[in-house]
């Protein structure tokens, strides 16, 4: 707080007529900005900030079905159309194995958690680019946008669960009570999926060549994370050499979250194992990573967005 | 009131900002050479809380990344900037609206986006709508809308944020004239209810409408600041000394000389009878109609007077008496234009150019009421009796 001193008048009270020659023409090296990255009170200011991403997701929901004729049964029908390619395709596949359970159930779990992956990254990678102009113009945290397109796939999700109701009923089977877990998976999912898109978003803005590669990389990524194959695949005793082994699962599940979240939901809910900790551990590690790193990333970078979105 | 004074206090103090993109474009383009263009150099100014500063400038000149600065949608490259409370920043009104959502739900959502939390939609939801005047249309999308529509709900909704600092930017461009005068009444009443504010405008009535102090950027820096009427002043001569650089054009008629005079040979004084004396030479007879206008500003003139005649060949003189000179004290430019007649049936044969300058005496415009646009910055002399 500084007094108005009332020695010398105070800002705009005469007329005051600069010497435009007499401003330098660079800034001085210590007045020079440097953004702040605090991580704890970004947070806080995010949290405060809770009631504009509820908002711009209802609006990307709303928008989504608007002017569609079946309206928000869309959210219902398209994850039974890939489950119906699916079933056709690989269920006459005997080579992969999925421990007596319908194909059906086994793949529908599997996409389930895959689509809302790569529709997180995917949508919310652009999500920056889609929303240009209240970018430019207003002042809100910038991580409402990634993870408003995150709340509004969310939503997507939990209304396929419906169709994954309907199958349990279809094939008169019901979640084992090792469901419980599955709350501790998604939030595993949730986070690493949160710290890809924060990543790739702020990155693809500065680099929109991203935003073509990113499809592409997505659609590799089905094949590469346990979706239509079983997770069992991966060695959980690789022979490196002489009697040193390692665990192969453990290595993927930090790198790709996805692999144990998607294998211990199918064994709990469908199949009432407990959950395989060594491969979950470090897919929870992972996930953290990668939160901790997008979200620092995506602080450091936004200083640019508005200027060059 | 001491109080209020010492608990807001907004601080913009060298913030400079460097256009990010054409560096990046080059540095991609071009190996390592940075090249970049400030667009903010050096601008230093303060409102105290409760205060109202316009900024005023050509295109280009800055305004807009100030605003843009202040609120923390882009941030400074240099200097520090410090805005006590809550900023509500409407740089554009359209840009929160969805196309495909109704007006209801385009309330919610851009309320929401300018940082007003639901229940206080809620609240106003009904004075929005009024003021903005679409309640018949508030269910439909708003891609039905018309422009003047959206932005009058945009408008709206900024209208009843209530913040602690309320920066415009150019938005009452699109509106109507009744509209406008709405807004800067509105405007007005938020001044009053202790909002501060920053004004960007090029329509120099309503910044002197709104606001008491401004700011002149002139390429990316502060030109002058002060009492907003005497930069307005400022501001209006030296885009009037740009105009007549655009506009010194060779026509076929030439211009021996040109004066205008007190007709009693006195100074020239607000309401004082005046002469324009004008000396051409025209290589041709014609029709023609002559045009003379007096103009503070921006190469529009206050007023216009015309007449229609035969131009003779040769040396010729034009003499126009006005019988009563409608100026406050200040800085003129006498403009003239001779056109064929009918009007538009050729080429002009003297085009509309400011011949000369001059000053005029007398007493400083009166001030309208706060938040009422006076377009013409003139003088009446007015004997009051109130009894």
């Amino acid at each position: 707080m500084v007094e108005p001193s009332s020695a010398a008048p105070s800002f705009g009270e005469r007329l005051q007529v600069n010497e435009l020659a007499s401003i330098p023409d660079e800034p001085s090296d210590e007045i020079l900005y440097h953004h702040k990255v605090r991580l704890v009170e970004s947070a806080k200011l995010l949290w405060g900030h809770r009631e504009i991403i509820y908002t711009l997701a209802e609006r990307d929901f709303r928008v989504q079905y608007k002017q569609a004729t079946l309206g928000i049964l869309w959210a219902v029908l398209s994850p039974l159309a890939t489950l119906a390619i699916f079933v056709a395709v690989f269920a006459r596949v005997k080579a992969f194995p999925h421990s007596g359970i319908p194909y059906a159930l086994y793949a529908f779990v599997g996409i389930l958690c895959w689509s809302f992956f790569a529709s997180c990254v995917g949508a919310g990678g652009s999500s920056l680019l889609s929303n240009k102009a209240l970018l430019a113009k207003t002042q809100f945290p910038r991580e409402c946008f990634p993870l408003e397109t995150m709340l509004v796939n969310a939503l997507n999700t939990v209304l396929s669960w419906i169709p994954l109701a309907i199958l349990f009923v279809i094939f008169g089977r019901a979640p084992a009570i090792t469901t419980v877990w599955v709350p501790l998976f998604i939030v595993i999912e949730v986070m690493f999926a949160a710290g890809l898109m924060l990543t790739m978003s702020s990155v693809i803005i500065q680099m929109r060549d991203l935003q073509q590669v990113l499809p592409i990389l997505l659609s590799l990524g089905i094949f590469m994370t346990p979706v239509i194959w079983p997770f069992t695949y991966i060695p959980d005793h690789f022979h490196v050499v002489g009697s040193f082994y390692v665990n192969l699962q453990v290595v993927y599940g930090f790198f790709n979250p996805l692999g144990p979240v998607i294998a211990n939901i199918r064994a709990t809910m469908l199949l009432g194992q407990n959950p395989t900790w060594a491969p979950l551990i470090a897919a929870i590690v992972g996930s953290i990573c990668s939160l901790a790193f997008g979200f620092r990333i995506f602080k450091r970078l936004e200083v640019n967005f508005a200027d060059i979105a | 009131m001491e109080n209020v004074w010492k608990k807001f206090r907004a601080d913009l103090t060298r913030p400079l900002f460097m256009d990010q993109v054409q560096r990046l474009g080059r540095s991609i383009a071009s190996s390592g050479e940075r090249e970049y263009r400030w667009v903010l150099k050096d601008v230093s100014l303060e409102v105290e809380p409760g205060g109202s500063l316009a900024l005023i400038g050509i295109n280009g000149s800055g305004k807009t990344t100030l605003l843009k600065v202040l609120s923390q949608v882009t941030y400074q490259t240099a200097g520090t900037c410090i805005v006590q409370g809550r900023i509500g920043a409407l740089l554009s009104v359209t840009a929160g609206l969805h196309p495909d959502l109704t007006g209801r739900e385009n309330v919610y959502l851009y309320g929401a986006v300018l940082g007003m939390g639901r229940e206080n939609i809620r609240k106003r939801f009904d004075e929005i709508i009024e003021f903005a005047d679409v309640a018949d249309a508030i269910d439909r999308q708003i891609k039905f809308f018309s422009l003047g529509m959206q932005m009058r709900l945009g408008f709206s909704i900024a209208a009843y944020l209530e913040p602690a600092v309320l920066l415009v930017d150019e938005v009452l461009a699109v509106g109507d004239a009744s509209f406008q005068q709405k807004c800067l009444r509105r405007i007005g009443e938020i001044v009053r209810q202790g909002t501060t504010l920053l004004y960007v405008s090029h329509d120099l009535a309503s910044v002197e409408a709104s606001c008491e102090k401004a700011v002149w950027l002139s390429d990316a820096m502060v030109r002058a600041s002060g009492p907003t009427k005497d930069v307005v002043t400022m501001y209006r001569t030296a885009v009037e000394k740009n105009a007549t650089l655009l506009t010194s054009k060779e026509g076929v008629v030439q211009v021996l000389k040109a004066d205008i005079y007190a007709v009693d040979g006195g100074q020239l004084r607000s309401e004082c009878e005046v002469e324009v004396a004008l000396t051409m030479d025209s290589p041709q007879q014609a029709e023609a109609s002559y045009f003379i206008g007096i103009s503070q500003g921006p190469a529009f003139p206050m007023f216009v007077v015309s007449h229609n005649a035969q131009m003779p060949a040769g040396e010729f003189e034009i003499r126009c008496q006005l019988g009563y000179l409608p100026l406050p004290k200040g800085h003129y430019s006498l403009w003239v234009a001779i056109t064929g007649y009918p009007r538009g049936r050729s080429d002009p044969y003297l085009e509309w150019q400011p011949l000369v300058s001059f000053d005029a005496f007398g007493p400083d415009r009166l001030d309208p009421p706060e938040g009422v646009m006076v377009l013409s910055p003139i003088y009446v002399g007015a004997k009051w009796k109130i009894s």
